[in-house]
């Protein structure tokens, strides 16, 4: 009787058994102008020699899977015979959802687990909770964390009591990665080069380039002198698939700072870009959308908590989430905090060795419990209720 | 994206420099411009489907390895108003869940508020921190270098 854990992000999916190591998948489909019978899914991205003007097919939408044919072709491929091998009848799954998930969706997603691949017995939660249940587990004497859950099409901010997450507190800023690599591919398109459809691409640079700033106007000053003393300032080089296979950043050392390279290289050069994007995570009317950055979702949100908590999610903060790989995330999240927050409570943010993977992680240590075999649905009980039963057990 | 000259009708106008012939536009075609620039952040893909203008007969090929196998395994699915429900996209499973009616927190109420802080304004053309502001179409900018770039590329250049 195995045990699947998997984490259903919009973006990557993250998946193992509970007894192996976790893989990193991209979850969904690809098609490229190149090979133009093919439509690659999920992993088979590496088979694709020219990822230019690569076309994304993604299931979820603004964070909700809306689009089954898609997920479900990627599930084939993941639970199929070339990856995971699963034995539906002898295994259980552990499959993450979204905060306040539609009900449609919730009962579309009971359907296909158990009519469609008829698992034995399936368990549905929220990533964050996951997460909360790994953080507890390290730290048995903490009664409470608040866990900030950055990805791909959102971020939520969400407090957890004893195990369970507290609604009245739960924050959604609709600033995810996503928007960070759309702004960029649209300031690079207007002040350099046309990158509006390489979205792979610039992803890439993003991930590479991108840093989170400790002192913005500062580092702005930095960015605007020429030549040497322009520390900000980088070149990246990027693929064109035939000699140099991946993008990189040129190190200091061979940048040219006066005239033009001699190779025949395509070369971004990018100054403020590399702060500013981020920027957006923490301060979302830079580019008009009228939200609260995270630093200031996270005080609001603590305090609609009860008052004697409060000092006890000031102590436990916990990043996840892709966004949270940026250099100099962590300590600008402490900085920004320790300043808003009231001064005689103790200020800790938490970032684990890998945010990508601490929910799957969480899921992981679940599936071990003891207590693992009350939480689930088996597939005989959904048979017999229905959709109520798992409206009651599990807590979306 | 085509725009359409309401003042006046000869269109060497709208590229002239003279400030007494540049449309200005109103706070609410600007609110409009602005939302129709977010919207675009949320796009997946800016380009059309490689596969869109193939012929359709290419996915009737039977794949023999894969279906006989599985057919065993799997129920079938219920046919074609099963696969009505999997295609909804968002705006529609929002409004059906109906989320004014019902109590307590849900998605809706989990939205993040303004911010307390003042905006900060960054130039259109080259990104530091702006002061001024475009008399025709509100973009900001940093300095007169960036004003000109910004007449000449993107000022007007389409209305919503």
């Amino acid at each position: 009787m195995s045990t699947l854990v998997l984490d259903n992000g919009a973006y990557f999916a993250k998946i193992g058994y509970s007894h192996e190591k976790v893989s990193v998948i991209p979850n969904c489909q690809f098609r490229s102008k190149t090979s133009r019978l093919k439509t690659f899914t999920a992993n088979q991205l590496d088979e694709i020699k020219d990822p230019s003007g690569l076309f994304f097919i993604l299931p979820f939408q603004k964070g909700y899977l809306v689009n089954w044919d898609v997920q479900r072709k990627v599930w084939d491929h993941l639970f199929g015979k070339d990856m995971f091998k699963v034995d539906f009848a002898d295994t259980n799954i552990v499959i993450t959802e979204p905060y306040f998930n539609f009900s449609s969706i919730q009962d579309t997603m009971n359907e296909i687990l158990f009519e469609e691949y008829q698992f034995q017995s399936a368990l549905r939660i929220n990533a964050g909770s996951l997460s909360a249940h790994r953080y507890f587990h390290e730290n048995n004497s903490e009664l409470c964390c608040i866990v900030v859950d950055s990805g791909f099409s959102f971020t939520h901010i969400v407090p957890y009591c004893r195990g369970r997450k507290m609604k009245e507190g739960i924050c959604r800023i609709n600033v995810g990665g996503k928007l960070l690599s759309n702004h960029l591919k649209e300031i690079i398109s207007y002040r350099q080069l046309h990158v509006m459809d390489e979205t792979y691409v610039i992803n890439q640079v993003k991930e590479d380039v991108c840093y989170v700033s400790q002192d913005f106007y500062k580092d702005m000053e930095i960015a605007q002198l020429k030549g040497e003393d322009n520390t900000v300032m980088r070149d990246y080089v990027l693929p064109d698939f035939s000699s140099i296979k991946k993008g990189f950043c040129k190190p200091r050392e061979e940048m040219n700072f006066t005239g033009k390279y001699k190779t025949g290289e395509q070369i971004l050069r990018l100054t403020n870009e590399r702060f500013a994007v981020p920027e957006m995570l923490f301060h979302p009317s830079d580019i008009g959308i009228q939200e609260m950055g995270i630093p200031e979702a996270l005080v609001n949100s603590i305090n609609n908590m009860p008052e004697e908590m409060q000092p006890h999610f000031y102590k436990n903060i916990v990043l996840t989430g892709g966004n949270a790989l940026f250099p100099g995330y962590r300590d600008r999240v402490y900085k920004e905090v320790r300043a808003l927050a009231p001064v005689e409570y103790q200020v800790s943010v938490v970032l684990p060795q890998n945010p990508i993977c601490y929910p799957w992680e969480g899921g992981k240590l679940l599936a071990e419990n003891p207590d693992f075999e009350e939480m689930v649905v088996t597939r005989e009980d959904y048979e017999e209720n229905g959709h109520y039963v798992c409206e009651e057990k599990f807590d979306i | 994206m085509s725009s359409c000259s309401s003042h006046s009708d000869d269109l060497s106008s709208v590229r002239s420099q003279d400030p007494n012939q540049r449309r200005v536009l109103d706070s609410a075609t600007r609110q409009r411009r602005l939302t129709r620039q977010l919207e675009a952040l949320e796009k997946d893909n800016f380009q059309d489907d490689p596969h869109a203008s193939l012929p359709q007969l290419v996915k009737r090929l039977p794949q023999f390895d894969e279906s006989n196998e599985s057919g065993k395994r799997r129920k079938k699915t219920r046919g074609d108003h099963f696969k009505q429900r999997f295609r909804k996209n968002f705006q529609t499973l929002l409004e059906e869940e109906d989320l004014s009616v019902s109590e307590g927190p849900n998605y809706l109420t989990a939205f993040a508020e303004p911010s307390k802080f003042p905006q900060r304004h960054f130039c259109a053309v080259c990104g530091f921190p702006s002061n001024y502001t475009c008399v025709s179409c509100g973009a900001r900018y940093c300095c007169v270098r960036c004003l000109g770039t910004h007449h000449e590329t993107r000022c007007l250049k389409w209305t919503v």
